[in-house]
């Protein structure tokens, strides 16, 4: 590939789960109309949702999921030797997601109340950055397929990575949806990072969060609002542990 | 029921819509407006640093080139194709028209795809945009010209251009301060500066190493080495931020009057035409109304420093 | 501008015809709050049944049938080593039914700084050229201060523009193209009963306000409060969400992006609208932001709304509909802000600001 006396490589990528449903990395492989073309980009060298070949020799490593076993940390470790860029994909990855909930409960109340007498290892469920160096986050329940293309793309082409700062509300506007907040319901829109085209809300189903804080939040104001309105607290304090993606910032 | 009478017919554009554009703008009369780049050809590039490079770059059409003129002090849109536009002085001077040049530091996107992409590249530029130095009226008097870091790459067209008209002024001084020598910009330059076209070149940095033997210090420090008669004296300021708030009150402390000031700001600019209002400056467009503004202007922007 | 007389029927039958053969946008309930209240938005409309004729204020204003949230301004096309630069113009023509006077000023305000400026913007004019607005007069909500602003009434800016006189509308025909689809339809010209009615309904409206913001000097006020503790205090509440820049008829401020299309054989140069409110507005390669507080970027949209920009000759370009305010979740809108800023204008005795000369 060339362009302008640019030479652009084809990325060697490779992507792993851990704690997940490997509903992210599915993601990439569904996105049909530009899958061609996407595909041209890479060079899937260990990916097991699209290829059964498997090669040691990536440079880029989408490493969905959290972290929940020791084995896995091992596995982790390897990985970060290996590859130049690390990317947090998803948000089990960038935060812990579903799985944290786990954390609420003693490792072995989890264990006996999921698999009874069987005997499981488990750990507390650990975000990546908690156990390697993370160099880029895509975060999302799913990842949104357009922005991994996007940021795909910015890889091969050397432009800068960014993901967006401002809050879902902006998309969400932009959508015309009627504000959840209007219809007696607590979003977390106002507080999470866009990038998603306010694809729940659009549904008429609130924010839970799973892109994590926009930049420099108001959580606050934002507390307040609930307040004001008379919404209720459990409610809220469910909603922004959800995905463990506002721990920072939880009252 | 599509009832055909009440079909509302697809209206086009017309170049009358368009009979207020500005006139100072030269375009190949074919072109409606400004959203269309003249295409350019890199075709030089002069490492200046480890962060700035020079490119020069050349309009490919020969009647866009030849109709393409600018004032110093003016930027102009870059864009690179793929990777996006930003906002650029130009450096060269304003009487060439076979190339321009514009000094880019490695910031974002496009000026890294730039410094990647070598010569040949094929670029395009919307523009000149905003305000100019009032060279006219500056002739005839001391010129005092004050850059600090990548300040000097506006400062360059107006030194070309009283280079080239310099029995039209009196005493030419420049003060010019970096961070350390390797950072110092056109060195190559000052002598032609300082010997043909006798400008008194006054450099500082901030820390020296071991080959240099100018003087170390902030570009204050260099206030000292010059007399200023502020009754004959007209003053340009580029520098970051913090700079003007020191140059701009001691000048004013001299006695330079306000409107004999100017300052050339830099905003990031998104479209060059006073319409996506990311450059403003309190209410004014830095890409409209600057980005050269005399330092009353500047005292009424009250975000500007 | 030519008047008309027809009746409501009428006026239901052309305005069906009008948008059965066109594509065309009109008010429609699209929610009821928690309140019980309806909610509207201009939506697609296929037939005259749709519209909901008795609408209070769309939640969004209309903005965006002009100023497209995201919009393409050019595309590049890659061959070889060199590229071709393709820029259109082109909308298609769209009918946009039952704009208030507020939601019309504000288009002939957006004329005003989009294409009465320094650089014309050819994609604005294109969809302004290709849309056919027809204007609805309305009893003004609780919270409308229009008035103020002295947009509750609009001259000009629409094809047609219908004011409810009782049993028919009073219309004010402002394009051939308007004038010749009525020849279809049975009006009359207006008598003197048909403009007293007319009369009366401007007085009602403008007595019906109940909510006034004082403006006179505002401009001047903003510039002398520039270093007020009001900022602060309203920018402390700010969610810097975006939302009353995006539900706005007059917040034009757009970002630049650009990207290659995943096959690399073309990009894509693109505008998208963007709040002053959102953090990164006033951010700059290598990182500094010359607005980081809540406080400057909300201070820098009442400017503009309020102070006005030298682009548009200073004029504020707020035109009261208080969409922004209805809409924002933290409780700010312009009646209160406003009226904080005057109060500690009115009630300091030393100038709560520094000189204007700071430096």
């Amino acid at each position: 590939m060339n362009q302008q006396g640019l030479r652009f490589e084809k990325l060697k990528i490779a992507s792993f789960d851990f704690t997940c449903c490997e509903g992210c990395q599915l993601q990439l492989a569904n996105r049909e109309s530009t899958l061609a073309d996407f595909l041209r980009l890479i060079d899937i060298r260990n990916f097991r949702e699209i290829s059964s070949e498997q090669h040691d020799d990536y440079d880029i490593a989408l490493i969905e999921g959290s972290i929940s076993r020791s084995d896995e940390v091992e596995r982790l470790l390897a990985i970060r030797r290996q590859a130049k860029v690390l990317v947090a994909f998803g948000t089990c990855a960038c935060f812990g997601g579903v799985n944290s909930l786990k954390n609420r409960v003693s490792g072995e109340a989890a264990v006996s109340e999921v698999y009874g007498e069987i005997k499981v290892e488990t750990l507390p469920v650990r975000r990546i950055s908690e156990v390697v160096k993370v160099d880029l986050s895509i975060p999302g329940c799913p990842v949104a397929k357009e922005e991994v293309e996007r940021i795909i793309i910015s890889l091969v082409t050397g432009s800068l990575v960014t993901l967006p700062k401002y809050p879902v509300c902006v998309e969400c506007k932009a959508a015309l949806n009627t504000c959840l907040f209007e219809l007696g319901e607590i979003c977390l829109g106002p507080i999470t990072r866009a990038g998603c085209h306010a694809v729940c809300t659009t549904g008429k189903t609130p924010c839970l969060g799973c892109r994590g804080p926009a930049e420099e939040i108001n959580m606050e104001a934002f507390l307040h609002l609930v307040k004001e309105r008379g919404l209720s607290r459990s409610d809220l304090q469910e909603k922004l542990a959800f995905y463990n993606a506002f721990d920072a910032f939880t009252p | 029921m599509h009832d055909q009478r009440f079909v509302i017919p697809r209206q086009e554009l017309n170049r009358e819509d368009f009979a207020s554009s500005v006139p100072d703008f030269n375009r190949r009369s074919e072109v409606m407006n400004t959203d269309m780049g003249y295409k350019c050809t890199v075709t030089n590039i002069v490492r200046l640093t480890r962060q700035e490079k020079l490119f020069q770059i050349r309009i490919i059409d020969p009647v866009e080139r030849a109709l393409f003129r600018f004032r110093p002090g003016q930027f102009l849109m870059l864009e690179l194709p793929g990777y996006g536009e930003v906002p650029i002085s130009i450096s060269s001077s304003s009487t060439n028209h076979e190339f321009l040049e514009l000094c880019i530091r490695k910031a974002g996107s496009v000026t890294t795809a730039l410094f990647n992409a070598g010569e040949g590249a094929r670029v395009a530029i919307r523009g000149p945009f905003g305000s100019s130095f009032p060279m006219d009226e500056m002739a005839g008097h001391n010129v005092l010209l004050i850059a600090g870091g990548l300040g000097i790459a506006p400062l360059r067209a107006p030194l070309f251009w009283i280079n080239e008209h310099r029995n039209r002024f009196l005493d030419v001084s420049l003060l010019y301060g970096a961070k350390d020598p390797s950072q110092l910009l056109f060195t190559w330059q000052f002598n032609e500066w300082d010997m043909i076209s006798h400008i008194g070149l006054h450099t500082i940095v901030e820390h020296g190493s071991e080959e240099w033997t100018g003087k170390t210090g902030m570009i204050t420090d260099l206030f000292n080495d010059i007399s200023i008669d502020p009754a004959t004296t007209y003053a340009i300021v580029c520098g970051p931020p913090v700079m003007f708030k020191f140059v701009c009150g001691w000048l004013d402390g001299l006695g330079i009057p306000m409107n004999r000031m100017f300052v050339s700001l830099e905003r990031r600019m998104h479209c060059g035409m006073g319409k996506c209002c990311r450059c403003m400056v309190g209410s004014t467009f830095t890409c409209i109304d600057g980005p050269v503004f005399d330092y009353w202007s500047v005292m009424n922007l009250k975000e500007a420093i | 501008m030519i008047y008309k007389i027809i009746s409501k029927a009428e006026f239901k039958r052309f305005i069906d015809a009008l948008v059965r053969s066109n594509s065309s946008f009109g008010p429609r309930m699209v929610d009821t709050d928690s309140r019980g209240e309806a909610v509207y938005q201009f939506q697609p409309v296929s037939s005259v049944d749709e519209i909901a004729f008795d609408y209070t204020r769309t939640a969004s204003s209309a903005k965006h049938f002009f100023l497209p949230f995201r919009q393409e301004l050019s595309r590049f096309h890659f061959h070889d080593d060199d590229w071709d630069q393709k820029v259109s113009y082109e909308a298609d023509p769209v009918v946009l039914f039952g704009l208030r006077a507020c939601d019309i000023s504000a288009l002939n305000i957006l004329d005003d700084v989009l294409l009465n400026g320094h650089f014309p913007s050819a994609y604005y004019l294109a969809k302004r050229k290709n849309t056919f607005v027809i204007g609805m007069d309305h009893l003004p909500l609780p919270d409308c201060f229009c008035k103020s602003m002295n947009h509750h009434t609009v001259p000009t800016g629409f094809n047609l523009f219908c004011s409810d006189i009782g049993d028919e509308y009073y219309l004010a025909i402002n394009s051939s193209k308007a004038f010749n689809f009525l020849r279809e339809f049975e009006t009359r010209d207006p008598q003197y009963d048909e403009n007293c009615r007319l009369a009366e309904r401007r007085k009602l409206i403008s007595s019906s306000f109940r909510t006034e913001i004082d403006v006179t000097g505002l401009p001047a006020i903003l510039d002398i409060e520039f270093d007020s503790p009001v900022w602060k205090k309203w920018g402390d509440k700010c969610l810097s969400c975006g939302t009353c820049a995006m539900v706005c008829p007059t917040c034009y401020c757009y970002s630049v992006e650009e990207s290659f299309e995943s096959d690399l054989q073309s990009s894509s140069r693109q505008k998208r609208l963007y709040s002053c409110n959102l953090v990164d507005f006033a951010a700059v390669a290598g990182g500094h932001n010359f607005r980081p507080k809540n406080g400057d970027r909300l201070k820098y949209r009442y400017y503009h709304q309020h102070r006005g920009f030298a682009e548009n000759a200073n004029q504020q370009i707020c035109v009261g509909c208080n969409r922004c305010g209805k809409a924002c979740l933290a409780g700010i809108n312009p009646k209160d802000v406003i009226n904080d800023l005057r109060l500690e204008k009115d009630t300091c005795t030393t100038s709560v600001s520094s000189s204007p000369a700071r430096s």
